[in-house]
């Protein structure tokens, strides 16, 4: 069914679906190969930080069969992974959440901002060496842009 | 007040003021998070906020005079949250719903919340709960009907 | 550059505070006119690091962030939880707890859906059936304050079981309850479809394609007024919503008021489900003993597991992940208000300012999930 130009390894998870693993240089061919099968609904990207390494996770649904999922896994230790934005709208949104959160730069995404946190949080609160200790303040100039601070200032 | 014999009223205009201003307080539409729900039960046909004059639920901040914070308030949203407060006519009122908006409530060892809404704009009544019981907010309103008249307990 | 000045676009900001945009959503509007050319939501007004603090406490613990997401339907958000938890923990709960489950979570997802009819009804001008939707809510609340002794969040569910059992005046409360309910649904239906300016706002309003929509990753009522009949609780049953006799409303019409009609529909489904849990709800424990009070703490768990669930939104889905302690090492939420809003862009390109606030609001928004 998928031509192998790249190597996938298979296996299954704990909650009985199927998994693939793959390295992130031949993700984008696998997920286009996906799409063509009749994955056409990406459900979550989600990413696990296992503190030498990042894991991101991508669910696949396949509408045609009552939606059934299948798991894509990927891992990056420089915080690189391609963009999957060409293939499912929704991966916009999603990709940006997990920068925002997790710090992972996604090349190839036209819009790579923060999305929950303000513009110019200092560090990614999800990884694990993120100090909660240091409290960040957020204020407003005169425009209506946020600007953060480790100190508070006037409005605080 | 005394009521006088000829069926007239004696009284300062202070407390006349006062009496005609706490019982005619208007809140400003401001929903958060998980209050705002119970903030909109309030205003509705059970519990019928209206009993104590204030079902005049404002949009706009410069036509209101108390500002119930109700639910969460996030770093992110502090700043506009003292805009509106800054926008307010005096004399002003605010009431803090729920438990995050007194001291973080569940999400108090997180990162982006701001662990109680007194260290953005001054607070006169405190109402507790998870989100509180909307007969706890008729009763915070109360109170702060109390305060206007200058009859709290304190 | 003359034609710059007749062409010039007006940038408005609607919200954070504003009546119609269901909490704190912010709206950055180009417009022409009273044309709407461009939208950017700007969201994260109340993202209150729910998923960090999970990984902080035990598993137990994590249900009451859980219950603040989608705070109108928290019944919704504990069996999503819980699924993927008890799946992760090996932890079966008996069958007593899975009806119960049910009943809960269909009551709840008819005081949401009310919840969403009268914040639509308040978008579009309609005071009216505020008032009576809040009225059959607080009959909902009333039997969960009976049942779980608080209103909103209950926080009923646990891990391999429910907080407390039904009894019997519980049961009688509950039909009593569904015996009424069809009738005053009926009159808050009518309230709205024979009010001729809820129709004409409505009508063929913010179209949303079946493919768009899947490439976008809606799901939930809104996919189902676009005609995909997808629905968890039919597709990957959970619980025990495969035993129970129900369909899966869908429209072919696709705007904001196949929305509308859609989630009545549920409603009335919801009812349908409830009457026959009510009946075939079987006697047993309703706590599994491994999971009681004393071991909750102690609960393991290792590897990683995706649960989804059908909530008042759409497909909610939660992604947990174990080290084998007694603390998630990582839990991500798949909040389908969050995919839901964010095909608004898409649908109110050239559209009138007030058809926009009727878009955003037959989305179903609630904050504490899209930001968590």
């Amino acid at each position: 069914m998928i031509s192998l130009v790249y190597e996938i390894k298979e296996e299954t998870g704990k909650d009985g679906r199927k998994v693939y693993r793959i390295d992130r240089e031949h993700l984008l061919e696998l997920m286009g190969d996906l799409k063509k099968e009749g994955y056409d609904h990406l459900s979550l990207i989600s990413s696990v930080d296992f503190r030498d390494r990042i894991e991101v996770v991508y669910h696949l649904e396949k509408s045609s069969d009552n939606f059934s999922i299948i798991v894509v896994k990927t891992e990056t230790r420089d915080t690189h992974v391609p963009s999957v934005t060409s293939l499912w709208e929704s991966a916009n949104w999603d990709e940006r959440e997990q920068y925002d959160m997790m710090g992972i730069i996604f090349d190839g995404h036209p819009d790579l901002r923060r999305i929950l946190l303000p513009e110019g949080w200092i560090g990614y609160p999800l990884r694990k060496d993120y100090d909660m200790s240091k409290v960040q303040y957020v204020n407003m100039d005169e425009e209506g842009n946020d600007y953060v601070s480790f100190d508070p200032g006037d409005g605080w | 007040m005394k009521t006088g014999d000829a069926g007239f009223i004696t009284t300062t205009l202070e407390k006349a003021m006062e009496w005609s201003r706490s019982n005619s307080i208007w809140p400003l539409t401001f929903g958060l998070a998980c209050c705002a729900i119970e903030m909109m039960a309030v205003q509705a046909s059970r519990l019928d906020i209206s009993r104590f004059g204030s079902e005049v639920f404002r949009n706009s901040p410069r036509q209101s005079d108390l500002m119930i914070v109700s639910g969460t308030v996030t770093k992110k949203m502090a700043p506009r949250l003292r805009r509106l407060y800054d926008e307010m006519p005096y004399p002003k009122y605010v009431i803090a719903m729920g438990v995050c908006v007194i001291q973080g409530g569940p999400y108090n060892q997180g990162y982006s919340v701001v662990l109680g809404v007194d260290r953005v704009v001054p607070v006169d009544v405190y109402v507790p709960g998870c989100p509180p019981t909307p007969e706890a907010l008729t009763n915070g309103i109360i109170l702060l009907q109390k305060k206007i008249r200058n009859e709290a307990d304190r | 550059m003359e034609s710059d000045l007749t062409h010039k676009y007006i940038e408005l900001n609607m919200g954070p505070q504003h009546p119609s945009t269901h909490g704190v959503l912010r709206l950055k509007l180009t417009l022409d006119g009273e044309t709407v050319k461009k939208v950017e939501p700007v969201i994260g007004y109340l993202h209150r690091n729910a998923e960090k603090i999970c990984e902080l406490d035990f598993y137990c613990d994590a249900l009451i962030y859980f219950d603040r997401m989608d705070y109108v339907g928290a019944m919704n958000m504990e069996v999503g939880y819980l699924e993927a938890a008890e799946k992760l923990l090996n932890i079966e709960p008996p069958e007593r707890v899975k009806w119960i489950r049910v009943i809960m979570a269909e009551l709840n997802r008819i005081a949401s859906h009310l919840v969403w009819a009268g914040a639509f009804g308040l978008d579009l001008g309609m005071l009216t059936p505020f008032f009576y939707v809040f009225e059959e809510r607080e009959k909902v609340l009333n039997l969960f304050t009976e049942i779980c002794g608080s209103r909103q969040e209950t926080n009923y569910m646990s891990i391999g079981g429910v907080y407390q059992d039904f009894n019997d005046k519980i049961i009688y409360r509950i039909k009593e309850f569904l015996d009424e309910f069809p009738k005053k649904l009926e009159e808050i239906y009518n309230l709205f479809v024979k009010n001729d300016v809820f129709i004409s706002r409505t009508k063929n309003i913010g179209i949303l394609e079946p493919e768009v929509a899947l490439s976008y990753g809606v799901t939930g009522p809104m996919l189902r007024a676009s005609g995909v009949p997808y629905d968890v609780r039919k597709d990957e049953p959970y619980l025990v919503y495969d035993k129970v006799n129900f369909t899966v409303p869908i429209s072919r019409k696709k705007d904001v008021l196949a929305r509308f009609i859609v989630r009545f529909e549920e409603m009335r489904q919801s009812v349908k489900i409830v009457k026959q849990a009510l009946e075939k709800l079987p006697d047993g424990p309703y706590f599994n003993p491994k999971a009681r009070k004393s071991l909750m703490i102690r609960l393991r768990g290792e590897g990683d597991v995706f649960a989804r669930t059908e909530s008042t939104k759409g497909e909610f889905g939660v992604y947990i992940v174990g080290d084998g302690s007694v603390k998630p090492y990582r839990v991500h939420v798949r909040s389908p208000a969050f995919k839901n809003l964010s095909v608004l862009p898409y649908l109110s390109r050239d559209v009138l300012i007030a058809d926009m606030v009727a878009i955003s609001g037959s989305i179903d928004l609630v904050f504490g999930e899209v930001d968590r």
